[in-house]
């Protein structure tokens, strides 16, 4: 279960600050799984990153009584000199106790399929190999909800095939809470769906429905002459860096 | 579920074996530099002074040993505050990893490199005692004291600065500068004692100096130091800029990871 209690995030950047999300009030409940749709900016990766920690609402709060994972697929946290095990045992040693360390490094070597490159430093890798490392290490951990964005979309067509079925297996047992543009893959690993629309977010307990709501949002777009106010170019949600560093 | 104690305590742990590998196996100079650093300077200024012709003599030291002493003190600070601030940089991708804290990294590079000061410290001042040197401290649990103390000042001027210059990258550089003239101002490789009273009514503003000298102190029987060294005014930047350092960590905490 997790709360999300009048939740409000924005980014600061030089040319004043537009609430992002505004006022999100929602309760996911345990073992659904989720797919977040939403125009370009509309704050999905926001709303993902809240979700998982990674960033904190600047008013509001979110409640997580569960294991919550980050997001699925995630290689920035590699050390490029270290090698895949040695990255690996890293982030097992950080989630969980000594003795699941072997079985963590023992999935991910089965996983991700690399073979001996496993033992070579990750700066050696492809960035296909990064992602098999990435996907494996995310699975290798029993957590209540997966977040994913746009996990699905790395590697070859067999590993593709892969992780969309590791991933069916979780939603089994887990939430997973996913970000894509794929509308087969929301319509293939989601029951619910939220919609985000203008700092607003809208529950729909059927993905079809929350899909639907965005088509339409779009085609009234399209009809009025002029695109609302709020919809003006604004820099991506999920890279608030570049808008502050510039 | 776990308490929060065995969370920060898993991370500390994984982030020492992650530094601790990075650092000693990442760059193959590294351990060579570690050593031929202090090991030149030490070299360089021993020439110098016989160049110049005077007597190697310091008020009741070795003039090696207490070269040494100073050089691998000073070097335990400027290593805990350089190495800090690259540290939440360097590890900006672990952040992805919630448990993981910007003050996390900050800390623990700073117990990785007093570890390998401390163990660069023994072997020069092993290497020194087989060159007859007298290097065995009257004082060794006061040499243990003030060495900690030295460190624990490096740490906490390091959490201010690692916050300081991630927010504004100029800061790095300057800290960075600085460290050079801080070397010679903090009586590392010249004596202070022979300076007038008012200069060194200034100098001893410099919370290293203290450190530096009650180290010197702590290590031999008859050395002279100025009037006014004292450990308190020491303690007194350690407690400051230690609990600056982690309010400004608390308070920075999101734009240090947003950055």
């Amino acid at each position: 279960m997790i709360h999300i209690n009048h939740v409000y995030k924005r980014y600061h950047n030089h040319h004043g600050s537009d609430w992002v999300l505004r006022d999100l009030d929602l309760k996911i409940p345990k073992g659904v799984s989720v797919g977040l749709v939403g125009r370009n900016g509309a704050g999905k990766s926001t709303l993902l990153r809240l979700i998982g920690g990674m960033d904190t609402p600047d008013r509001g709060e979110i409640i997580r009584r569960c294991r919550v994972s980050w997001p699925i697929g995630l290689a920035g946290g590699f050390q490029g000199a270290m090698t895949g095990r040695q990255n690996c045992k890293f982030v097992a040693r950080i989630h969980s106790s000594e003795r699941s360390i072997a079985d963590v490094i023992r999935f991910v070597e089965d996983f991700a399929e690399i073979g001996r490159a496993f033992d070579e430093p990750v700066k050696t890798y492809s960035s296909g190999m990064r992602s098999r490392l990435a996907f494996g290490l995310s699975l290798a951990f029993n957590f209540d909800v997966y977040l994913s964005d746009e996990a699905t979309a790395v590697g070859d067509k067999l590993f593709r095939e892969k992780a969309t079925k590791a991933f069916k297996d979780k939603v089994g047992q887990a939430g997973l809470i996913m970000v894509s543009h794929s509308e087969g893959i929301l319509k293939d690993l989601c029951q619910a769906g939220i919609f985000l629309h203008e700092g607003h977010a809208h529950w729909f307990d059927s993905v079809d429905a929350a899909i639907k709501a965005y088509h339409e949002s779009i085609v009234t777009k399209d009809k009025s002459a002029k695109p609302a106010p709020s919809a003006a170019p604004r820099p991506p949600a999920s890279k608030p860096a570049s808008a502050q560093s510039s | 579920m776990r308490t929060p104690w065995q969370v920060t305590w898993s991370v500390w742990r994984a982030l020492f074996l992650r530094e601790a590998v990075a650092r000693t196996s990442g760059d193959r100079f590294a351990w060579f530099w570690m050593l031929a650093e202090p090991l030149a300077f030490v070299v360089v200024m021993v020439w110098i002074r016989s160049l110049i012709g005077r007597v190697q003599y310091i008020f009741g030291a070795d003039f090696v040993t207490w070269l040494i002493v100073g050089l691998t003190a000073f070097f335990l600070f400027r290593e805990g505050v350089t190495r800090s601030l690259g540290a939440v940089e360097a590890n900006r991708g672990l952040f992805a990893y919630r448990q993981v804290l910007p003050v996390d990294p900050v800390l623990v590079r700073n117990v990785v490199e007093g570890i390998l000061k401390t163990l660069i410290f023994l072997i020069l001042l092993i290497g020194a005692g087989l060159l007859g040197h007298p290097v065995i401290p009257v004082d060794p649990l006061g040499v243990i004291y003030v060495w900690c103390l030295l460190w624990l000042l490096g740490m906490g001027i390091g959490l201010v600065m690692s916050v300081a210059a991630t927010l504004v990258s100029e800061i790095g550089i300057i800290v960075r500068v600085m460290m050079l003239p801080l070397l010679i101002l903090s009586g590392v490789i010249i004596p202070l004692q022979t300076l007038p009273h008012h200069v060194q009514e200034i100098l001893l503003y410099n919370p290293i100096v203290h450190g530096l000298e009650a180290l010197r102190l702590a290590f031999f029987q008859h050395y002279k130091t100025m009037p006014g060294v004292d450990l308190l005014y020491l303690w007194y930047w350690i407690i400051g800029s230690t609990a600056l350092g982690l309010a400004m960590h608390l308070r920075f905490s999101q734009r240090l990871k947003a950055q």
